[in-house]
């Protein structure tokens, strides 16, 4: 198997998630926290993110529903929510927390709902961008997992 | 001769900014004990100072919210004890009004999440902890 070709296609499919938006500089910052001794920390911190990110917007679905216009409690769950996204510079994700907030202070209920279908979509593209990143990391082999990937 | 390593207390109640910051804090150097909110952080800092538990920490990061207590009321209560203890809040709340309010609390300095390599740097050179 040609495990460098793998590495440069990952390289290339990192590059384009910086390119189209989705992440932005703090991934690089999680990257370079990465080391022998902690040789998957990225994609740890990653599927944490989607574990995390996944029961936040659960939540702020069911108060939605149950605490009708109360833009207090959806924001708090909201600015939750967008910490965790600047966590990993899931930069897309964090613009579609923006606008929710934006709106919940406009008191638009509808704004809210529509940030919120977008929110949820840039979260499954993501993380399925981000799976087939790390999938092929994976076939690169140890060196590719382990290390900094090349840019 | 080698350095002392700093011994920091991370108050941090969502587990993600915890994994990123200690990853951060451990490739400074350092120590680090971890509270997830601001009640237990106040039970370490006891502790610490007790004489139980090695002296004083070098340096605490807080979040604001947290459950049980935040880190505006672990602040005060930790300033209460006498503690001068460098005291950073690493919070997503960023408004003016937001860091006011934690260095009225006793706080000395503020940096917004995430925590990076290079916000640490900073926080260390301004303690004297580099």
């Amino acid at each position: 198997m040609d495990y460098s070709n793998l590495r440069r296609q990952a390289a290339s499919m990192k590059r384009g998630l910086f390119d189209q938006g989705y992440l932005d500089e703090q991934f690089r910052q999680v990257e370079d926290l990465q080391d022998e001794a902690s040789p998957n920390f990225v994609e740890e911190v990653v599927v944490l993110f989607f574990k995390d990110s996944a029961k936040l917007m659960s939540n702020l679905e069911q108060a939605l529903e149950k605490y009708p216009r109360d833009f207090n409690r959806w924001d708090a769950y909201m600015q939750q929510l967008k910490g965790s996204c600047s966590s990993i510079g899931a930069s897309r994700m964090k613009i579609e927390c923006l606008s929710f907030r934006d709106n919940c202070g406009q008191g638009n209920v509808e704004g809210c709902m529509g940030s919120l279908q977008k929110l949820k979509r840039e979260h499954a593209l993501l993380r399925q961008k981000l799976e087939s990143y790390f999938q092929l990391l994976r076939q690169a082999g140890p060196a590719g997992a382990a290390t900094r990937p090349v840019m | 001769m080698d350095r002392r390593r700093i011994r920091v207390l991370l108050v941090e109640d969502e587990e993600i900014h915890r994994v990123v910051a200690r990853a951060v804090l451990r490739g400074a150097g350092a120590d680090v004990d971890e509270a997830e909110n601001g009640a237990e952080a106040v039970r370490l800092v006891r502790e610490r100072i007790g004489g139980g538990g090695g002296g004083a920490y070098d340096l605490i990061l807080t979040d604001r919210q947290m459950p049980v207590m935040d880190g505006h009321e672990a602040t005060r209560r930790i300033r209460a004890m006498g503690v001068a203890t460098p005291i950073v809040a690493v919070s997503s709340d960023c408004l003016p009004s937001d860091v006011h309010a934690f260095t009225a609390a006793g706080a000395d300095d503020f940096t917004p999440k995430p925590l990076t390599k290079e916000k640490l740097g900073h926080i260390l050179a301004k303690f004297q902890l580099a």
